[in-house]
């Protein structure tokens, strides 16, 4: 009975995320994407003013680069829904593959821009 | 105690099992996976990992010819000499890069358009999970506003070519002309996948069950977009 129960978990779990549809409500809301779209806007404004402050070196481009991966982390995780299908993925497996995958690509350039004397 | 093997041997539970499943995933246009993905947007997904490496490269060699530019500038020029003060080189390479040139409130204005155009992308998604018939009004808006992004990124081509920042000019010049000239060939592939949803959805083809198609396509759309967050900071705002 048990095994019989987890057959129809695990299909039904299956079936059900396997088209990647929003039709069972783990998708951001319209009202939650204009917010994010505002956030990316004030973001962007916020970007463009720094830039103008006359600013030079890490207090230039620290903040600069932070308000980047968070515009970088809204669009990804709310217009591409990564956030949504990554919770949908439960095996970690997926999440490692490409967090890791991540971390050895960014290694890479990394190592370019040393071997490059790029920070000589 | 019931195991799966003897479920198998359930030919009228598992008939009434695959035909629901069947049914159910037609439905909706894709199929099981072991992985709880479909295998369309897992394919998108690797795909966009490549082009992840892609753009990494190109900025990368972007940086790399900016920190090279005061040397290939300076090297063998007669208007520089040995005694010139550090400052003044500096100065004197920079007034030979393109950041003089930079117009950003103008490319400021083309990044909001192309945010905007995530917005709208979304919207078309959602329009057409609900088949409510305003998808192809979104589509419609999204490939409007990539378009006015490249016209934006024509002028300002020409603008620079004018300046005399030409490809082959220099080393910035050809990584830079790369780096956004690929980015804008993958906005134009964009907005001619975009087009190709909107005739779909002017015919009647687009419904609920295409859900998919659109998502893939908003995608890609969006990671142009992301590619274009960075190249907005990396290169228009850090000089």
């Amino acid at each position: 009975m048990a095994a019989d129960t987890q057959l129809h978990a695990d299909t039904s779990t299956d079936t059900h995320v396997g088209h990647g549809h929003d039709d069972h409500g783990v998708h951001p809301t319209e009202r939650q994407y204009w917010l994010v779209f505002v956030a990316l806007f004030v973001l962007t404004g916020l970007e463009v003013a720094w830039s103008y402050l006359g600013l030079e070196g890490v207090a230039l481009w620290l903040p600069l680069l932070v308000m980047m991966t968070v515009k970088f982390l809204l669009v990804a995780g709310a217009f591409m829904h990564l956030y949504f299908d990554l919770k949908i993925l439960n095996g970690r497996l997926f999440a490692w593959a490409f967090g890791g995958s991540l971390v050895v690509a960014m290694s890479v350039y990394v190592v370019v821009f040393f071997a490059f004397d790029m920070f000589a | 105690m019931t195991d799966v093997a003897a479920l198998d041997n359930r030919p009228v539970a598992n008939s009434y099992l695959a035909t629901a499943l069947d049914d159910h995933d037609d439905a909706h246009g894709g199929h099981r996976t072991s992985l709880g993905l479909s295998n369309m947007k897992l394919a998108m997904w690797l795909f966009l990992g490549s082009e992840c490496l892609l753009f990494g490269a190109l900025i990368s060699t972007y940086l790399l010819s900016k920190a090279r530019f005061v040397t290939e500038v300076v090297a063998g020029n007669p208007l520089v000499t040995s005694t010139m003060p550090a400052e003044l080189i500096q100065e004197f390479a920079e007034s030979q890069s393109v950041e003089p040139m930079y117009d950003i409130p103008f490319t400021s204005a083309s990044s909001f358009i192309l945010l905007m155009s995530s917005l709208t992308m979304v919207l078309a998604h959602k329009a057409t999970v609900e088949d409510n018939g305003q998808n192809k009004i979104w589509l419609s808006a999204t490939a409007l506003l990539g378009s006015i992004f490249i016209a934006g990124q024509v002028y300002e081509f020409t603008a620079f070519y004018r300046e005399g920042l030409t490809y082959t000019g220099n080393l910035f010049g050809s990584a830079f002309y790369t780096l956004t000239g690929f980015h804008g060939a993958h906005v134009t592939g964009g907005i001619l996948m975009l087009l190709s949803l909107v005739y779909m959805a002017f015919r009647g083809k687009l419904r609920s069950d295409r859900a998919e198609t659109v998502e893939l396509v908003g995608l890609y759309w969006h990671f142009v977009d992301i590619v274009w967050v960075l190249i907005f900071t990396i290169v228009y705002l850090i000089p």
